[in-house]
């Protein structure tokens, strides 16, 4: 009896590949009787390979159909089976059997009358030592998994026969029992298929085997079977099927009456995991995994059809599968396989930060002290006025809404688009809970210290030395401007700054990891909330890393988002009204300063003034007589040093990253410069200018990567440079040292309250009590604006408030009342109580210097409010002379919040929290050896000696450490041993070995910062082709294959 | 050696690299040091606000009050005659309401009068152009001469710079509340010695509509040089100086000297008019007495002012200049030197804010009855600069004269309508003009910044106020509401 074998290849590309398994197939020892060619789609030469192949027929399909549809189309020209045993040889074009392959298939066909599935051993096309598929399974909850995992074949799985399913490449399968079984569920295009065809055999009461003696080289180009390439879209396409697949397969192997169940669960479920995905660090997967989700809920009529195919072929129950599928106990062995070959991975690529042992600690000690030393009036303050600061929001709830889009609280109140910096403030004043205004008092103190580490942790991207890393931490916490924001009370600026070091540390690292990445995105948006005219420099310098950075620009995508997130509501609304400027305006207390000149900002100095020299000499007696040109001088000269070194890097080795730093100085400034000729706040009769500081940190950071660049490349006397620049830059701010230290700078504790007692008192029976606030200005004309409660409070404050260009009904509204109460008027001074409520007005104590016309200007305002019979005198207070409205009522209609109601607050608030949500899961660190590292590689110390063996060979670095591994996918034999090269062969002059081998790049002084991956010795036995340059270019294309 | 070459070309590049790093670093502090890069500065924005008109109100001080008449009641306060009292306003036929005060320490006030309260209606006359004016003439046993005062409105703060209260002078404060509230009101007085204690003048309550008289000698007793200086809160108070003194048992002149200028660093005293060769030259320390022509300066804040006195002739040349050390909070009385009659203009310029006015008698030795005694003495006072437009009421008196003077900005061309009939007046700049005036209402226009004071003058009578622009309470005020 010799039953008739069909075989059904399937092609579309052609080539090689075809033409090998063409071949192939015309040397099997027993030939297909019949050969049907499929070509779906055909490219290249596939069509005339298939003609020259002597093929009984060509099926020809324009579409490209999945390996099921095509087999079928192909089915569909045969005759109908006359014999139990004839048997359909299902090939793809990537799936060349051995001469021996159909044989011993056919064997076990005839052999076993109940096999109707039989599957060979699929091996690697390339390396046909290593398994791809020996039949696949199910876990105990429908997860598809291959029963034994891709390793090397030394036949140790040869025993292997019963399987629930086989991959669908090189399956031989009796043609009747495909027939009645309807082939593959055709709403499984990809994955799964063979598996859900072996598990229908087996509901039917077949049985599927595979043999492992017939084996068939397997390319997976996704023609039979998922495509098994690494790119990462590739990757996403093969997950999102996968996860079709899986869903699909439960609701029709699922019950009936769980059905809906199952089908409700899918969105909840796409939720958690993509939770979990985003912990794993594959953001990727999950808009593949919603995709899938929604797909099968909205494919019913699939479910439906393949649920009766299923069950008119079904005559056994589903406990005749079980003991087929994958048992726990293997499970678990799995599990802890992926777990520790993660562990593996992941050795040697943690950071190498050696943070005690290169001197980090003494660092966060010396700035520790010097916080001390400067803020010692601080302790004990419950908070800081002064400058730009204000008290913030005593409750949490009060903080958060104040976050997000919805009533801003400032002057009459209106709807609008909260600051990003508001969220910053949130957040800080949640760390202080029980009272949140402390959190400034915490922000300050802690200030220097954070700042410090953040330069010290960015330098230690740079450098190994720990005097470098300390000389750039120092140099960045005694930078100029970020003490003068200290001083004068600019919150947004201190936070600018102190966050600018760690942002440049987890940017540079965000190559690396997912989680360096979303960190980054985190601070970038905090850096951007906190000093909004970094943002175009930020963004110009994202866009420059996005370009240069190859395959880790996808790690930088995400950069902006949170950033975005959060100031796109603001965006909208400044751009529609006209004025997109203005988003660049400082958050918080409008704080004006004098702007300074193009060489007070060359020297980092942000505001007018020289720094507080030409005070801080008048003072001194002795230097009485020094100029201010000598004085601009002597600063010059004290930054002179810094420039140079700066400038010396440029002789170190790795000029890119001193361009980078050049880059980074040069745009600060630019930043800076502009930032001196904007003005876009309000404040009283002042245009606020923006704050020149921020601008200046960025063009610090730049000077100081130069610099740390420049001083670790010195051969000697690093130390005592650094030391000279630390004392050169100490001296240069002296002043606000001394300023802050003897507590005369602008900010200073807090006076417990920022309004008069009395008006505090009444706040407590009615917390919304208005206050109309009257402050004369020099040139004698009045300032007035309204507070609620107890008062003005940081997070309150609006920058769509501070920029609008015209005033509002209500502020025209409230001039009138003000103006009309500050003079002899037959004005109707009720109207301020009936439109805003107002119960108190206070005339604010003006201090002499503002002038005889502001003197005037109080005067009068005190004599029409004395004289006013509308108004009953209170008193003087601390804060001014208060008056009440005698008709003023309590919880007043006008004082009151109004409930903002529609769509845009909460959609704005949701999408919010989901991006931020997201990447702060994202930037939690699960685990380095999850994810693949991304970073270009880095040529840093290009050697001297042999650049242009060296060349290729960091190509092929790059090949290999650009590889990922997939975390869930079964371990490979790696042999750990010797994950590093000697540091010698580093330098020997035969360096492509090492190289091509992914080891270090720069290692010559034995840096070792870049993790030798396990694929690094994973083929000991290749030194020779590793030795060639030229192969690993070679394989650039094909890398997957290549283990 | 090709390793040996690259390396030199190699470093050669990062040199010329380095340079030009430098030289970019360096072009772009420079072009923003030099280029003329745009600007971007937002307006503040701003609501003029003009008051809702209301009711306008002036007060004069009353009839002249002579102290101590009855020898059995030495303290006892009356009048010996009403004072003439015009209003003058603009529109002229807005209809200006006269009210008596209260003043129940006048025991004769219902046979003479006591202070009267101008008002006009919202609306009935423009914001500021009210005005009133009074001037009488005494001829008792003990007192003589002829006073003028323009009535003034209520504030809540005024400086009197005048008085004396040695030997033979008299001086009182009276202080008007026209208003429907109490006032309560500190008077302070500082003396040639510095300030003078005096804590009955604290706190003290002048009741809603009246008035209210202190002697200042009973605050400070035997002060040859006070100012007063009073502030209300509550109620405003119109505040003003009666002096008179008795040379011998001749009387030698009596005044009423309204509030100077506030405080400033910059006051200029307009039209004193001194009637002959009776100065005392600046340096004399011993100048005792009144008989010559001076300026009272206070500094009041806390620091030594220097002061530079710049007297100067009406439509003469520059003139001399005095400069003078002031002490905080002691008043100097600084005599202006040998001057010849006429009319003379006093510009103060200081360090510091100061108060001023000068003092002038007329009727020297020849004329009068007792051979040292003047007949009559006047007080100018500082005037603060005026708006566009103002009205000036012209109270009767001898040889009424309208002094303008003007700035070192610029000069003017005013127009001064009196009684109807407009003429053109040229005020040079940093000089003066005086204006003789036949009438009884004057309209200026186009006297911004400028100081003016009416003055009258006889052989025996002398007497000057000043014309002091509306207060700033229903002027518009520039409000910004953020």
């Amino acid at each position: 009896m010799f039953p008739r074998v069909t075989a059904v290849l399937v092609a579309r590309h052609g080539g090689d590949r075809l033409r090998h398994t063409l071949e192939a197939i015309g040397t099997q020892r027993r030939r297909p009787d019949v050969l049907v060619i499929v070509l779906s789609r055909p490219e290249g030469d596939a069509r005339e390979l298939a003609s020259a192949a002597g093929a009984t027929h060509i099926v020809e399909s324009g579409e490209a159909l999945s390996f099921g549809d095509a087999v079928r189309a192909g089915e569909r020209v045969l005759e109908p089976p006359t014999d139990e045993t004839d048997a359909l040889w299902l090939l793809a074009e990537d799936s060349a059997p051995d001469p021996d392959a159909l044989g011993r298939l056919l064997a076990t066909l005839v052999n076993g009358r109940t096999v109707a599935v039989a599957g060979p051993k699929l091996v690697q096309w390339d390396e046909p030592d290593h398994l791809v598929g020996l039949g696949r399974t199910m876990t105990r909850f429908g997860r598809s998994v291959p029963v034994v995992p891709e390793e090397l074949d030394q036949g140790q799985h040869d025993h292997q026969s019963d399987v629930l399913g086989v991959d669908p490449a090189g399956v031989l399968v009796r043609h009747s029992v495909w027939q009645s079984l309807g082939g593959f569920d055709p709403a499984l295009p990809g994955v799964d298929d063979g598996l859900d065809l072996g598990v229908r055999a087996r509901l039917a009461g077949h049985r599927v085997i595979v043999e492992p003696s017939a084996r068939v080289r397997f390319a997976g180009t996704g023609v039979a079977g998922p495509e098994l390439g690494r790119r990462a879209s590739v990757r996403r396409r093969r997950d999102r099927l996968a996860r079709t697949a899986a869903l699909h397969r439960r609701l029709v192997y699922a019950p009936a009456a769980v059905v809906p169940l199952h089908w409700l669960s899918f969105l909840p479920l796409a939720v958690v995991r993509s939770i979990i995905m985003l912990l794993a660090k594959k953001p990727g997967a999950i808009l593949g995994e919603f995709g899938a989700a929604l797909g099968v809920m909205l494919g019913g009529a699939n479910v439906v059809r393949s649920r009766r195919v299923l069950a008119a072929a079904r005559t056994t129950g589903w406990s005749a599968v079980s003991p087929l599928r994958l048992q726990p106990d293997e499970a678990r062995r799995r599990r802890e396989a992926a777990a520790e070959a993660r562990r593996i991975r992941a050795r040697g690529r943690a950071d190498d930060v050696a943070f005690i042992g290169t001197g980090g600690g003494w660092v966060l000690l010396v700035s520790v002290v010097a916080s001390v030393a400067l803020f010692s009036w601080m302790l004990g303050a419950g908070g800081l006025v002064g400058g730009g600061l204000l008290p913030l929001s005593s409750g949490l709830s009060e903080l958060w809404r104040n976050a997000a889009y919805g009533w801003r609280d400032v002057g009459a109140g209106f709807v609008g688009a909260a600051d990003p910096f508001a969220g910053v403030l949130a957040l800080f004043g949640s760390v202080a809970f029980w009272a949140p205004s402390f959190a400034m008092v915490l922000l300050w103190l802690l200030a220097m210290p954070a700042a410090a580490l953040g330069a010290w942790f960015a330098a230690s991207r740079l450098t190994e030395r720990g005097s470098v890393r300390a000389i750039t931490a120092l140099l960045w916490m005694f930078g100029p401007m970020f003490l003068a924001a200290l001083a004068d009370g600019r919150p947004g600026a201190v936070v600018a700054h102190l966050l600018l070091g760690w942002l440049a540390y987890a940017a540079l690292g965000a190559a690396r990891s997912w989680s360096a990445s979303a960190t980054a995105a985190l601070l970038f948006a905090a850096v951007i909330a906190a000093a909004p005219s970094l943002a175009p420099a930020l963004v110009v310098g994202w866009l420059v890393a996005l370009a240069v950075s190859g395959r880790a620009a996808v790690r930088l995508a995400w950069l902006p988002v949170p950033a975005l997130a959060l100031a796109l509501p603001l965006i909208i609304e400044q751009v529609a009204g006209g004025s997109a400027l203005a988003l660049v305006a400082d958050p918080g207390l409008p704080f004006g300063s004098a702007a300074p000149t193009a060489w007070e900002l060359a020297l980092g100095l942000p505001q007018a003034g020289w720094g507080g020299w030409p005070e801080a000499i008048a003072a001194v007696p002795a230097l009485a007589g020094l100029d201010v040109l000598t004085i601009m001088l002597v600063l010059t000269g004290l930054m002179v040093p810094l420039g140079l070194v700066a400038l010396g890097a440029f002789l170190a080795r790795g000029i890119r990253i001193v361009l980078l730093a050049a880059a980074v100085a040069i745009g600060g400034f630019a930043t800076a410069f502009a930032a001196t000729r904007i003005s876009v706040a309000v404040a009283g009769d002042e245009a606020v200018g923006v704050w020149a500081g921020a601008g200046l940190s960025l063009a610090w950071l730049g000077v100081l990567i130069a610099v740390a660049v420049g001083i670790d490349a010195l051969p000697r006397f690093r130390a005592g440079l650094g030391a000279v620049l630390v004392i050169c830059a100490a001296v240069a701010v002296t002043p606000t040292l001394g300023a802050l230290v003897t507590g005369t700078a602008t900010v200073s504790p807090a006076a417990v309250r920022s309004v008069p007692a009395f008006v505090e008192a009444e706040a407590e029976v009615d917390p919304r009590v208005a206050t109309l606030r009257m402050e004369p200005l020099v040139g004698g004309s009045l300032r007035a604006t309204l507070v609620h409660g107890t008062g003005e409070t940081l997070d309150d404050q609006s920058t769509l408030a501070q920029t609008r260009t015209e005033l509002t009904d209500d502020e025209r509204e409230l001039a009138t009342i003000a103006g009309n109460l500050a003079s002899r008027s037959g004005f109707d001074a009720d109207a301020a109580v009936r439109e805003f409520g107002v119960s108190f007005v206070l005339l604010e104590t003006t201090p002499a210097d503002l002038g005889p016309a502001a003197a005037a200007t109080a005067e009068r305002a005190r004599l029409a409010l004395d004289g006013n019979a509308a108004l009953t005198s209170v008193g003087e207070t601390d804060f001014g002379t208060l008056w009440r409205f005698v008709d003023a009522e309590a919880d007043a209609a006008a004082t009151r919040v109004p409930a903002v109601t529609g769509w845009p607050a909460g959609l704005i608030m949701w999408v919010q929290l989901l991006v931020l949500l997201a990447t702060l899961l994202l930037s939690i660190p699960t685990g380095a050896g999850r994810e693949a590292d991304r970073r270009p590689v880095r040529s840093s110390r290009p050697r001297a000696e042999k650049p242009i063996a060296a060349l290729p060979a960091e190509k092929a670095a790059a090949v290999e450490q650009v590889e990922p591994v997939e975390p869930v996918e079964p371990v490979e034999p790696v042999e750990p041993a010797e994950p590093a090269e000697p540091v010698e062969t580093a330098e020997s002059a035969d360096e492509a070995a090492p190289e091509a081998s992914g080891a270090p790049v720069d290692s010559a002084d034995g840096a070792h910062r870049d993790e030798t991956g396990p694929e690094a010795s994973a083929r000991p036995d290749a030194p020779a082709e590793a030795a060639e340059p030229d192969e690993p270019t070679d394989r650039d294309g094909e890398a997957p294959d290549a283990r | 050696m090709p390793v040996e070459r690259r390396r030199i070309i190699r470093t050669g590049v990062r040199v010329v690299v380095a340079l030009a790093v430098g030289a970019v670093a360096v072009a772009v502090v420079g072009a923003a040091a030099v280029l003329p890069w745009p600007e971007h500065r937002v307006d503040p924005g701003e609501v003029v606000v003009a008051p809702e008109e209301a009711i306008q109100q002036r007060v004069c001080p009353g009839p002249l009050l002579s102290i101590g008449d009855d020898a059995d009641a030495a303290t006892e306060l009356e009048s010996f005659g009403s004072a003439s009292v015009i209003s003058a306003s603009s529109p002229e036929d807005a209809e200006i309401e006269k009210t008596s005060l209260e003043a129940p320490e006048n025991a004769r006030a219902d046979e003479h009068g006591a202070p009267v309260v101008l008002e006009s209606q919202p609306g009935a006359v423009d914001p500021g152009m009210l005005a009133g004016a009074q001037s009488q003439t005494a001829r008792t046993d003990l007192l003589g001469g002829f006073a003028a005062a323009s009535c003034s409105e209520a504030t809540s703060e005024s400086w009197l710079v005048a008085g004396s209260t040695t030997l033979g002078r008299s001086s009182l404060i009276l202080l008007a509340n026209p208003t429907d509230v109490a006032a309560t009101v500190d008077v302070r007085v500082s003396g040639e010695s510095g300030p003078v204690e005096a804590r009955s003048a604290l706190g003290i309550t002048v009741a809603p509509r009246s008035q209210r008289v202190l002697s200042l000698a009973g605050l400070a007793p035997n002060v040859a040089s006070p100012v007063v200086h009073i502030t209300s809160t509550g109620g405003a108070i119109a505040a003003s100086l009666e002096q008179s003194a008795i040379a011998g048992l001749a009387p030698a002149g009596i005044e009423l000297t309204g509030p100077t200028a506030a405080p400033g660093a910059s006051l200029v005293i307009p039209g004193i008019v001194i009637g002959g060769e009776s100065g005392v030259h600046a340096d004399d320390d011993h100048a005792e007495g009144d008989a010559f022509p001076a300026v009272r300066l206070l500094a009041p804040g806390d620091d030594r002012v220097e002061v530079t006195i710049g007297i100067a002739e009406v439509g003469g040349g520059d003139g001399d200049s005095i400069d003078v050390d002031l002490q905080p909070g002691a008043v100097s009385d600084i005599p202006l030197g040998e001057l010849a009659a006429g009319t003379y203009t006093l510009r103060i310029e200081a360090d510091g804010p100061v108060v001023a006015a000068a003092r002038a008698t007329v009727g020297s030795a020849e004329s009068a009855t007792d051979a040292e005694a003047p007949a009559d003495l006047a007080w100018f006072v500082a005037a603060q600069p005026l708006p566009e437009t103002a009205v000036v009421a012209v109270a009767s008196g001898p040889s009424a004269t309208l002094q303008l003077a003007v700035g070192k900005d610029g000069s003017r061309e005013a127009s001064v309508t009196v009684d109807g009939r407009t003429r053109t007046v040229e005020v040079p700049a940093s000089g003066a003009v005086s204006v003789p005036v036949r009438g009884r209402v004057v309209e200026l226009e186009g006297v911004e910044g400028v100081s003016a004071a009416v003055t009258y003058r006889s052989a025996t009578a002398l007497a000057a106020f000043a014309v002091q622009p509306p207060g700033p309470l229903d002027t518009p005020i520039r409000v910004y509401p953020r």
